[in-house]
């Protein structure tokens, strides 16, 4: 009987709460971006300059592709990965998930500067280079959504009806594990996606230019234009991660359905 | 006492158990992972002729600018820790209690946005709202609070705080909900059953086996507020001296050392510093994981 009492006054502290600490910076960045010139009455002027501003295109599809190959590269990396140590390879699984917690641990300053001393010359002259750190920076991520929902499945089972079944172990993999750990596949996906495209510690100290340095260096000609930009990435993002988490959601609950 | 559970294990002995399908992986890892590390470690260590010496290590333990950036760095991650793993918990319990279904599905990807917030655009949305001329700022001034009247600017230590802690919460929330959530109905209904009150179960039950999941998300954001970069970058431009920052300008050039490897020096001992935090953390995994599985 105790916590229905308590039930209101904590949603309603909380939400006091969240709305002071994130609601109400958002919201005035929001409005400062709708900001007019010289600072007064609202208009789109700070959007607009962001859409012909010198290198907005050319940055926002380096960042996109560099964050496509990252996510592609991660995933062909560390699915047949997470699929073996769940199946047979348990005994190298506290290795990997030391080795895949590292990069939470070593701090991305560190990683720079080692990548600047140790990397060959040949890939520290290509902005590809980035790629290979955009899926370490991510793999802690990686590794709990992919294992997360590898355990969810009955993986022994299936991949033993599938090759009883005469099936080549590529084909299990690409036509019966993936399909089924579908959720973790697009969570993996989606977060190093997330993470390349907004990546600006390493991108920044190796020197290359990306969406985010970009930004950086454009605040200093229109701190406005920053700021609209800034609002849109982060709206942007809340946008798309929440209607995949809807959309997730509900491809679950078919699948019961079906069941 | 929790269910036992009986040791269950799919195969871990017999044929197939090589570990050639696991190259890739640690190829992939040892490259860009490890020998990264181990260069930069190595480096460190050369003086200014290439010969051994452990001299850029000095400029870090004796008073002075470098010894200083540490000690503000570490005095950063521990307030902004404090302040996110408190109010993180918090919303944490009351996220698990009362947001269930859809609703719980977009405030998870909202924390998880939020939480991974800690880059660029952040800077900027906090200057629009708490700078000078920010929105907040009028604001509260106008309601009788100048918050610029005393010290306070957004590029200053405070301002620093002010932002991390917008990342720091949603990141306690996202790695604290699952102790939260895991706490069983049935602790509590026995507690109820022997007599305990409300107050009893949170004191003698609930505490004690959230402490250790509370200890090791801390060393977490510990360690997250102590390497961020972004953020801290764009925001003060080095009016705040912080050793991620002061690695980029020595990186940059900005700042001319005259010993030639004093940056590898500075990325090892955050590299350390680090390391010390999740050794923490991991053995808080542990404390929490007895509790998990006996």
């Amino acid at each position: 009987m105790k916590r229905f009492s308590l039930k209101w006054p904590l949603i309603i502290v909380s939400s006091m709460l969240a709305f002071m600490i994130f609601v109400v910076p958002l919201y005035g960045a929001s409005v400062f971006s709708f900001k007019g010139v010289g600072g007064k009455g609202h208009s789109w002027v700070n959007y607009q300059w962001l859409l012909h501003a010198d290198g907005f295109y050319l940055n926002l599809f380096t960042s996109l592709k560099l964050a496509v190959l990252a996510g592609v590269l991660n995933l062909l990396l560390m699915v047949p990965t997470m699929v073996y140590l769940n199946l047979r390879g348990q005994k190298f699984k506290p290795l990997v998930d030391f080795l895949c917690i590292l990069p939470l641990i070593i701090p991305v300053v560190s990683l720079a500067i080692g990548a600047q001393v140790a990397m060959p010359k040949i890939l520290q002259n290509s902005q590809y280079e980035l790629v290979f750190f955009f899926v370490i920076i991510a793999l802690p991520y990686t590794y709990r959504a992919l294992d997360t929902s590898l355990q969810t499945v009955a993986l022994k089972t299936l991949v033993e009806a599938s090759r009883s079944l005469g099936a080549s172990w590529t084909r299990t993999i690409t036509r019966v594990i993936v399909p089924a750990i579908r959720s973790g596949i697009t969570g993996a996906l989606f977060l190093t996606f997330a993470l390349s495209i907004g990546e600006y510690t390493i991108t920044s100290l190796l020197h290359w230019e990306t969406f985010p340095t970009w930004t950086v260096v454009a605040a200093q000609q229109n701190i406005l234009g920053a700021i609209a930009i800034s609002v849109f990435s982060f709206v942007g993002a809340i946008v798309l991660l929440t209607a995949i988490a809807l959309f997730s959601k509900k491809r679950v609950q078919r699948v019961e359905v079906e069941e | 006492m929790g269910v036992v559970k009986a040791p269950f294990r799919v195969r871990s002995s017999g044929r197939g158990t090589g570990v050639l399908p696991l190259l890739p992986f640690f190829i992939f890892t040892g490259f860009f992972l490890i020998w990264p590390v181990i260069a930069v470690t190595l480096r460190s260590l050369r003086g200014n002729k290439n010969e051994w010496t452990l001299a850029n290590y000095r400029p870090i333990l004796k008073a002075g600018p470098y010894f200083h950036a540490f000690v503000v760095s570490l005095k950063l991650s521990i307030v902004t820790t404090v302040i996110g793993s408190i109010l993180g918990a918090f919303f944490a319990y009351v996220i698990v209690k009362y947001a269930h279904g859809k609703f719980g599905a977009v405030i998870d990807s909202i924390s998880a946005v939020f939480a991974n917030s800690g880059g660029v655009p952040l800077a900027f949305m906090f200057i629009a709202a708490f700078g000078t001329e920010g929105i907040v700022t009028i604001v509260l001034k106008k309601l009788g609070w100048d918050i610029y009247a005393g010290h306070f600017t957004i590029f200053s230590f405070t301002g620093v705080v002010l932002v991390y802690s917008f990342f720091q919460i949603p990141l306690m929330v996202l790695i604290f909900k699952p102790a939260i959530a895991g706490l069983r109905s049935e602790w509590e209904e026995a507690s109820t059953n022997l007599g305990a009150s409300h107050l009893t179960y949170w004191r003698r039950v609930a505490i004690p086996i959230l402490t250790p999941s509370f200890i090791g998300a801390f060393f977490l954001l510990f360690a997250g507020g102590f390497s961020a970069y972004a953020t801290a970058r764009a925001l003060t431009v080095g009016t705040v001296p912080l050793v991620p920052i002061i690695i980029g300008t020595l990186v940059d050039g900005n700042v001319v050392s005259d010993q030639a490897n004093l940056g590898d020096a500075l990325a090892v001992g955050m590299i350390v510093v680090a390391t010390i935090a999740m050794a923490g953390y991991i053995w808080a995994q542990r404390q929490s994981a007895k509790w998990r599985n006996s």
